[in-house]
């Protein structure tokens, strides 16, 4: 018992020390969101991936590639070869093509300064995963936003009662307030800001907007909706052996279980002649 | 069939072999479920040299192939990512097991005479692992294998006169590339069969002077013990069961648990990651190696040193524990001791964890201070260890003397 208490008290004790740990990033956790797909009994929301499909390859494949995919394994998610062989085309494709973007990369480089990152493992490759995705898709100022900054730029300085605006709308660090300052003035010189991103500044403007992409079945297609929907479909596309991975581990864990139950009372019947 | 045996056994003795090393094999009876973990890990050992088989056939050793054919593994082949997922995973679980066969080897004196030899030969498994598992690691190709490995590699470097030309030699250039990935992958693949060579011999000398107990006492075979078969083989295979269990939870519903989501980003030498950290098994090490900051020139080459050190030191634990009494259990200061360094290497995890510019409290208590302390307390526990039992400090409680 007491080894079971001072493993509790450690647990505890490692449990509380991320309230009080402070490390030099100040970048904010992304909010977590609700995924069909999230836990053991989760499985993909396949309508929201399938519209999250449309997303990705009208708005996100003008500049990034999702090479791990191909055109035609989008069947998964319930599209028509006739279907598939449409959505390759608005990247002038074929259906046996991979998934790749319509920029090439020395173009990219001319226009972003960077290379934009390959998709299809982007919910796995950040910290906060899904969430993650979906806060930089939400994480650029919204025009109220936009016009607080403007307001407090307006005599070039920054009040205490505006740092403290700044902080909840931005989520920013305000306790240096020339840095807050470089940050805003960099933001009205056009630079592309977002809450979620280590550092603020990215490469990639504003990529989805209320309304960009009209849905056939009659999906709202509000920003939040259609960021979700591309999220969904992204997170297929890190890994799309999910469902056959959480139905199969169903039978070998149910399997396991009854073994080790067997394995257990065959254990206490040849022991309870020694006990 | 008796005839069968009979012709082979007048040949070569298998079935006495048999008799007398697995099924007639005399076992202390009073055994406590920690002493499920060897077995357990090589349980593991198995899979991962099974797994790692079929891994290797379709993996390709190329700086720019690697990346990509993990992924073909994962989406391609058949149950490729139950492979390559119950390979990582038991990586995680292989350092469970043999860290909890090392502490409980370290609690109940497993480690004294007559046993020095076989707990020595435990500690060289331990080293050859840690390297397997380090150059497992740098397969995938991500952010983190790349980094890692180029961190790790240079700290080759702080051998004097030497250690320049050395990590060249290691890297095959002048920095980690395709010529380091593709010897760590023939590394990778050769160690593991070495490894189970070197479990043969340890195998060998358990057999020679045969297992400790949580009583401590020399037992008197008959009377204190059991053939290993049946009362091992099915306590044995329960534990297996259970530990299946936690490990199979792992690899189906949450396999990325232990990997760093960093690792699912190709290696790129021109980006450093804004924080490199290594498998969680590495952590405390990791700390120790990053808390020798104070020594200026130097602190590289002390930190290797502490590293190295903090592992080799368990090779002279069988002379520093003087102690009449072999198990913790009748010896109270050495258990509290012990929990103690449990406690602490669990804290040294977590500092290696964390940024080394972090703090506790907005920067009341920095992160290294703690490393410090911790690194001060984990070296302790063998000087400490040796003081009470050397000066007699510490009474045993009595020991019984049979089981």
């Amino acid at each position: 018992m007491r080894l079971i208490k001072t493993i509790m008290a450690v647990c505890f004790a490692v449990g509380m020390v991320p309230a009080v740990l402070h490390a030099s990033s100040g970048t904010p956790i992304p909010p977590a969101q609700k995924w069909s797909q999230d836990g053991i009994f989760g499985s993909l929301d396949k309508a929201a991936a399938k519209r999250g499909a449309q997303v990705a390859v009208e708005v996100c494949m003008a500049c990034h590639s999702i090479s791990l995919v191909k055109f035609d394994q989008l069947r998964q998610l319930g599209f028509t070869e006739a279907e598939v062989k449409s959505l390759a085309e608005v990247q002038g494709r074929t259906k046996t093509d991979r998934m790749n973007g319509a920029l090439d990369e020395t173009s990219a480089k001319d226009a972003f300064g960077v290379v934009p990152p390959d998709l299809s493992l982007i919910t796995k490759a950040r910290k906060g995963y899904e969430d993650y995705t979906y806060a930089i898709l939400n994480g650029y100022l919204s025009d109220a936003e936009r016009e607080l900054v403007n307001k407090v730029m307006a005599d070039g300085s920054v009040s205490d009662q505006e740092a403290l605006e700044l902080q909840s709308a931005l989520l920013i660090n305000t306790h240096d307030k020339d840095h807050v300052k470089a940050t805003l003035e960099r933001l009205i010189g056009g630079a592309s800001f977002n809450k979620y991103f280590p550092g603020n500044f990215l490469a990639m403007p504003q990529p989805l907007n209320n309304g960009q992409v009209s849905y056939t079945d009659g999906t709202e297609n509000s920003l939040k909706q259609l960021s979700h929907d591309v999220v969904t479909f992204l997170s297929w596309a890190a890994e799309p052996t999910v469902a056959e991975r959480k139905s199969l581990g169903f039978w070998v864990l149910g399997y396991l279980f009854i073994l080790t139950v067997l394995l257990y009372a065959v254990k206490r019947r040849i022991w309870a002649a020694v006990h | 069939m008796s005839k069968i045996m009979e012709w082979i056994d007048a040949r070569l003795p298998v079935t006495e072999l048999i008799k007398s090393q697995a099924t007639e094999y005399p076992t202390p009876k009073n055994l406590n479920y920690w002493w499920n973990f060897g077995s357990l890990a090589l349980m593991v050992l198995i899979i991962m040299i099974a797994t790692g088989l079929f891994l290797a056939m379709h993996y390709k050793p190329d700086a720019l192939l690697a990346f990509n054919s993990v992924e073909h593994i994962m989406r391609d082949v058949n149950y490729g990512w139950l492979l390559r997922y119950m390979h990582a995973n038991g990586a995680t679980f292989f350092f469970i097991a043999v860290y909890i066969h090392i502490l409980r080897g370290m609690y109940y004196g497993s480690y004294r005479a007559p046993r020095e030899i076989l707990w020595w030969i435990g500690i060289v498994i331990f080293f050859m692992l840690m390297g397997t598992a380090f150059m497992g690691y740098v397969l995938p190709w991500g952010q983190m294998s790349y980094w890692g490995a180029a961190v790790i590699t240079n700290l080759m470097s702080a051998i004097p006169v030497v250690g320049e030309d050395l990590v060249v030699w290691i890297w095959g250039g002048f920095s980690v590339a395709d010529p380091t990935l593709n010897r760590f992958f023939v590394l990778h693949f050769l160690l593991p069969l070495l490894v189970v060579g070197v479990v043969v011999v340890h195998l060998w000398a358990l057999h020679a002077v045969h297992s400790n107990n949580p009583v401590g006492i020399d037992v008197h075979e008959g009377k204190d013990t059991l053939p290993f078969h049946p009362y091992f083989t099915i306590k044995d295979l329960y534990g297996m069961g259970v530990f299946l269990i936690i490990y199979c939870y792992f690899v189906f519903f949450a396999p990325n648990a232990f990997l760093e989501a960093d690792n699912y980003i190709p290696a790129d030498p021109m980006k450093t990651p804004a924080h490199i950290v290594p498998e969680w098994y590495f952590l405390p090490f990791y700390a120790i190696l990053r808390s020798i900051d104070f020594l200026g020139a130097f602190s590289k080459l002390a930190g290797v040193i502490a590293m190295v050190a903090s592992i080799a030191i368990l090779f002279i634990l069988p002379f520093l524990d003087r102690s009449p009494v072999r198990s913790f259990r009748y010896r109270p200061l050495s258990k509290q001791l012990f929990w103690l360094f449990v406690v602490n290497a669990i804290i040294l995890g977590w500092v290696g964890y964390n940024p080394p510019d972090a703090s506790l409290f907005h920067g009341a208590i920095p992160l290294i201070l703690i490393g410090r302390t911790c690194t001060a307390i984990y070296f302790g526990y063998f000087v400490l260890l040796w003081l009470i039992t050397a000066l007699n400090i510490e009474k045993p409680r009595p020991v019984p003397k049979s089981l």
